[in-house]
């Protein structure tokens, strides 16, 4: 990777930063170098006032292992948290239980674990994705381990906010209750992106516009303080996209 | 349990119970607990009275909390008075554990913190095995049930990736 080459990865993690708000307090659970060091890049960018809770990271010394994090939820401490799954759809419902039906699937997950819960009690959630195709995107997904906004339900805090992928910026539109694009990444086009999801984006008479290029005071900084940060957090996501 | 209402558990797992909570009136899901027969947790040390300190990053005392029985895998046996929760300890009382078994790299494939970390190469390769019946009952024979004791085990495994 040349210097001014920009990894698919480093364009998620500064896409993040930027939707992170001064203030918040933001959390990442297990599996999650992307949104880390998307944090991180906000603390140490525009968002100084961030507070920062990285699962598994040597500087945060915690008493009771995940069980902790999710207390923190519960109590409403939590204004971002960062979640993942095998399909979204539409409505913004997540699966991470299976691909199928449920008694004889085609692949059986881990399973949600605390996403459910944490997509209702931390106040805004911002997906992450490996990969932008029509596998991962689907009109519904086959389980719903977490959905997106429910107003049935009294004591929900939280609402989904952003989808970021290696293609695009997605939002959910609370109002619509859809998921809707909102920046493509340079290289892909807004047909290139619907063609890659398995629903309808809203793009319909809308200007879709591309992100904002990656800054020098972004990209120096991810790779300096954030790197040496995350190294001692993903030491072997690290080592995969920016070398040992 | 916080959360559930609204998701798919509800249609797979009958014993997921909604009920009103008497204080707020709102509904909320119950679950029966999970208590399991056996916990096995591992612990940087342990003392011959059952306590030990597991990594505060996991919920292992959560565990031998729950469970009817816990063992406790140690990288060291201490003196009692040493058992004592360092930078990222956490004590787990011998109230919760039946038994301590010394094992030096206990955790191997995977890591003890400050002590030693994953042995990738070893995961990749069970990960590899995993993929059909018989590369799975070739990586048992060589690693499970073909070495007789722990001590053979970390010889076959070659400590690879223990720092």
């Amino acid at each position: 990777m040349s210097d001014r080459e920009i990894h698919p990865f480093e364009r998620m993690i500064v896409t993040i930063s930027r939707l992170v708000n001064d203030g918040e307090v933001a959390a990442t659970g297990t599996l999650s170098p992307i949104p880390a060091a998307g944090i991180l890049l906000a603390k140490n960018t525009h968002a100084k006032n961030l507070q920062v809770m990285i699962y598994g990271d040597p500087k945060l010394r915690i008493t009771d292992g995940l069980h902790e994090f999710f207390g923190l939820a519960h109590r409403g401490l939590l204004d971002l948290f960062f979640l993942s799954g095998i399909q979204i759809d539409r409505q913004g419902n997540l699966n991470l239980s299976a691909i199928g039906d449920y008694e004889r699937p085609k692949l059986r997950l881990p399973g949600g674990a605390g996403s459910n819960m944490l997509s209702m009690m931390a106040k805004r959630i911002i997906l992450f994705t490996l990969t932008h195709d029509t596998r991962l995107f689907v009109p519904q997904v086959d389980f719903v381990n977490a959905t997106a906004k429910d107003e049935t339900i009294p004591w929900r805090r939280g609402v989904l906010s952003h989808i970021v992928t290696p293609m695009a910026q997605m939002k959910y539109d609370a109002d619509k209750g859809v998921i809707v694009l909102d920046a493509t990444f340079p290289g892909y086009s807004t047909e290139d992106i619907s063609n890659s999801t398995g629903f309808d984006l809203g793009v319909a008479g809308r200007d879709i516009p591309e992100v904002d290029p990656v800054t020098e005071e972004e990209l120096s900084t991810l790779r300096g303080a954030v790197l040496s940060e995350l190294r001692q957090i993903y030491p072997l996501f690290c080592d995969m996209i920016w070398g040992t | 349990m916080i959360g559930l209402l609204n998701s798919d558990y509800m249609k797979i797992r009958p014993d997921f119970k909604v009920i009103k909570d008497p204080y707020s009136d709102n509904d909320y899901v119950v679950v029966p607990p999970i208590v399991p027969d056996v916990a096995v947790i591992h612990a940087f040390v342990g003392s011959r009275s059952g306590a030990v300190v597991t990594d505060s990053f996991r919920n292992d005392r959560l565990l031998a909390t729950a469970a009817k029985k816990t063992i406790a895998v140690v990288e060291e046996l201490v003196d009692e008075d040493d058992v004592v929760a360092g930078k990222f300890g956490v004590y787990v009382s011998a109230v919760h554990v039946d038994a301590v078994v010394l094992a030096p790299h206990g955790a191997h494939p995977t890591s003890c913190r400050d002590k030693y970390g994953p042995d990738v190469a070893h995961l990749s390769e069970y990960l590899e095995a995993s993929k059909t019946d018989e590369a799975f009952g070739a990586y048992l024979d060589r690693y499970i049930t073909g070495p007789k004791d722990h001590e053979e085990y970390l010889q076959v495994v070659g400590r690879g990736g223990v720092k």
